[in-house]
């Protein structure tokens, strides 16, 4: 075990960042508008639509490139996901991130929002030195916006949440509008962590080449083991969440319906429609 | 002006297809007379009409044996998107609307949609994709219906690969003016049976019969898709890049060429922003394959012509949602540019002419100080050159330019509309610019389908 860490270190130390370093955290999420939900089971069918990354995090990902475009350094991004996961990281570096890195493990499957929160801090912490930690508000599947500052929770750092503009930024803070209903000017020192909304900008089109290029780049695939000296098993997966879900309960249409009325007898026929519907 | 509607004629409909599907009186049947014709050189409708909804083939047959005897003028109606005043009344008479026969069932071993008439694009899109198939054509605004879409024979931005409504359409039924029904064709790849009565009734703009249904060829799905644009410094090298793009053997479902100005006003318009930052004309290209690996090695051939033709750097979006947007933006250019416009040509070229036609527009534009925005399918030869309102024209000035971008479109090998159609507004030019044989046929044909000329009068034929 020692021995472990000291190797581990030993990477991050060759790995070590010093220009300015921003880290991303992304999510494969079914395209929500294409993907089927089986009413019977209640589950998500993901075979049903094709993954991508979750679309708040583009706005993630455009912020810590348009930060990397002022103040130089490099941008990493980091995910947890099944192996499939890997084709968002690659879309992540063609819209500008230098280094992904995707957490796949079957024992890292099941987690709640807390066992996911805490493993990618524990990458992180392995990851080594970095400025800023940039999410995006809440992602399309789970909708829970409650990652991103638990991340920031197990690491230690502030964090300001639903940022919707970088008013300024430094090489060591920034200070941006936060939008909690009520809009709030904060400044925050790094490191840091934010999570970012829809209106924070409009993410790039990524380029033909660089969608090419990314094709072909390499995205480094870290499971468990490799996080050793970083994380404490227990508190991963299935095993490591403190809430599960039991159901999901799908909402059925219900479609309009219409009566054209004509005639004199039209009120008694009105009235008998509204009493058979239980309204009057 | 003579009246064909009195209150016998709509007892007699109403006892034909109920009287709730019955609709006149002035205010009532206002939602039905026009289409999307820009104002300037729309047909102003006559009022003096009745509307009829129909909810079978044989209701239909009842309607026009009716109209046939006693002379009324009927105009069919579909979706009410066309650009030519195609639906528009011009005379008192009955317009019949078939929006109530709107099913549409799929034959997966066939691969083959049997689509009533009102049914929708969107309809046929879904259910094709319900039935995990794809109609391959996008012939224009999704709420067109199929009857409207067959009898205006649609095209649409993926003709280049997959061509117009025409090469889908395999058996119509149709209901003649007499109100015979005529079946033709069927879920059939081959039919040589005698003259092609179908395909003349296809792109007929309602003068020859009513279609009530049509047998639509559907193809597998093409998984795979993403949509490019790439940028250039002028129209011209945007446009001769097209034919070097298809000689190398690349097969895009849609080949669009863009401008600034009217891509930025559109995209203002829905609150979005126009992706590409640098360049003045822009190549939207869509590519849609079976297979991933395949998709990307057609994307490295496309690289290369850019990089051969001189183009800015070329974005991409993989993404359906990011896809969507950029087609909603060049799908919304029509929208945003109508209120200043005096009118949509729809010039068809052959596709390698393009570039030319495009150098000829150019020097009309500087000829009358003007600007002609300019957008279509590129891949197919067809652009929409937009006649702008200048202060202090008449109408004598946009009709002089209208000439001359047909003339220049003439001289190249080139025809006055590749996919709207004459309907009421290009019968003028139609006469001015077809062979006086070919009129006359014409002439003649509708004359043998329809002796009392009461199918859609005052449309196509000058």
């Amino acid at each position: 075990m020692l021995l472990n860490v000291a190797v581990n270190f030993l990477e991050v130390e060759v790995g070590a960042v010093l220009d300015f370093h921003v880290i991303v955290l992304i999510k494969h999420v079914p395209d929500i508008e294409k993907v089927k939900f089986d009413v019977e089971t209640g589950r998500i069918d993901r075979s049903s639509a094709p993954g991508e990354i979750n679309p708040f995090d583009l706005n993630a990902i455009e912020t810590a490139v348009q930060l990397k475009e002022k103040l130089g350094g490099i941008v990493t991004a980091l995910s947890m996901g099944p192996p499939q996961a890997e084709s968002s990281l690659r879309d992540a570096i063609a819209r500008g991130v230098d280094r992904a890195i995707l957490l796949s493990d079957h024992r890292f499957a099941g987690a709640d929002t807390l066992a996911t929160s805490y493993t990618l801090a524990s990458a992180i912490r392995k990851i080594g030195r970095y400025d800023l930690i940039v999410c995006g508000e809440k992602t399309v599947d789970g909708d829970t916006g409650q990652v991103g500052p638990e991340v920031a929770e197990h690491l230690g750092i502030p964090h300001v949440a639903y940022v919707c503009e970088i008013r300024e930024s430094y090489g060591d803070r920034l200070i941006v509008v936060s939008d909690m209903g009520d809009k709030f000017l904060v400044e925050v020192r790094f490191p840091a962590l934010i999570t970012v909304t829809k209106d924070v900008n409009t993410p790039r089109l990524p380029s033909l080449r660089d969608i090419l290029k990314a094709r072909r780049s390499k995205v480094e695939v870290w499971d468990a083991d490799s996080l050793l000296g970083f994380i404490d098993m227990s508190r991963i997966g299935l095993l490591g969440s403190r809430t599960q879900v039991f159901k999901i309960v799908i909402p059925s249409e219900e479609r309009r319906r219409g009566i054209i009325l004509k005639g004199v007898d039209s009120v008694n026929k009105l009235i008998e429609a509204l009493r058979m519907e239980g309204f009057i | 002006m003579w009246s064909s509607i009195d209150k016998t004629v709509v007892e007699e409909l109403s006892s034909i297809v109920g009287e709730d599907q019955v609709v006149f009186g002035v205010g009532r049947v206002e939602g039905y007379l026009l289409d999307e014709t820009p104002l300037p050189i729309r047909p102003e409708p006559c009022r003096d009409v009745v509307v009829v909804k129909p909810a079978s083939t044989e209701e239909v047959s009842a309607i026009l044996r009716l109209a046939y005897r006693s002379k009324i003028p009927v105009f069919p109606r579909g979706g009410g998107t066309g650009l030519v005043g195609g639906c528009i009344p011009t005379r008192s008479g009955i317009i019949l609307c078939l929006e109530r026969m709107n099913k549409v069932t799929v034959d997966v071993d066939n691969m083959m949609a049997e689509a009533e008439a009102g049914a929708t694009l969107h309809d046929l899109i879904e259910a094709a994709d319900r039935s995990d198939l794809f109609f391959p054509p996008h012939p224009g605004d999704e709420y067109a219906q199929i009857g409207g879409l067959i009898a205006c024979n649609a095209g649409g931005a993926r003709a280049v690969r997959t061509g117009v409504m025409r090469n889908y359409v395999r058996g119509i039924e149709a209901v003649l003016p007499t109100g015979d029904v005529l079946r033709l064709g069927g879920k059939l790849i081959k039919d040589n049976t005698g003259y092609d009565l179908m395909q003349l009734i296809i792109g007929s703009e309602g003068t020859l019969a009513i279609i009530t249904k049509a047998f639509i060829r559907l193809y597998p799905k093409l998984p795979f898709s993403i949509t490019m644009i790439i940028p250039f410094d002028s129209r011209s090298a945007a446009l001769k890049t097209v034919p070097r793009i298809l000689r190398t053997g690349i097969m895009p479902l849609a080949v669009e060429y863009v401008e600034r100005i009217p891509i930025e006003v559109s995209a203002a318009r829905l609150g979005l922003e126009w992706p590409c930052k640098e360049g003045e004309a822009f190549l939207i290209i869509i590519l849609a394959e079976q297979d991933e690996e395949y998709l990307y090695r057609v994307c490295e051939k496309l690289l290369d012509v850019c990089v051969e033709s001189g183009s800015l750097e070329p974005l991409v979006a993989e993404r359906r949602d990011e896809q969507d947007r950029i087609l909603r933006i060049r799908s919304e250019i029509y929208t945003a540019l109508k209120p200043s416009m005096v009118d949509i040509l729809d010039v068809t070229v052959p596709p390698a002419s393009i570039g030319l036609l495009m150098d000829k527009i150019d020097e009309i534009s500087r000829s009358y100080n003007t600007y002609l925005p300019a957008y279509g399918h590129a891949g197919d030869g067809n652009i929409h050159v937009h006649i702008m309102r200048e202060e202090g024209w008449d109408t004598a000035i946009y009709d002089e330019i209208r000439d001359k971008v047909y003339s220049v479109t003439l001289e190249l090998g080139g025809v006055i509309t590749g996919e709207h159609g004459i309907g009421f507004v290009r019968r003028r030019s139609l006469l001015r610019f077809s062979h006086p044989i070919y009129i006359d046929l014409m002439k003649k044909v509708k004359q043998i389908f329809d002796p009392n000329n009461i199918l859609n009068p005052d449309k196509l034929l000058p």
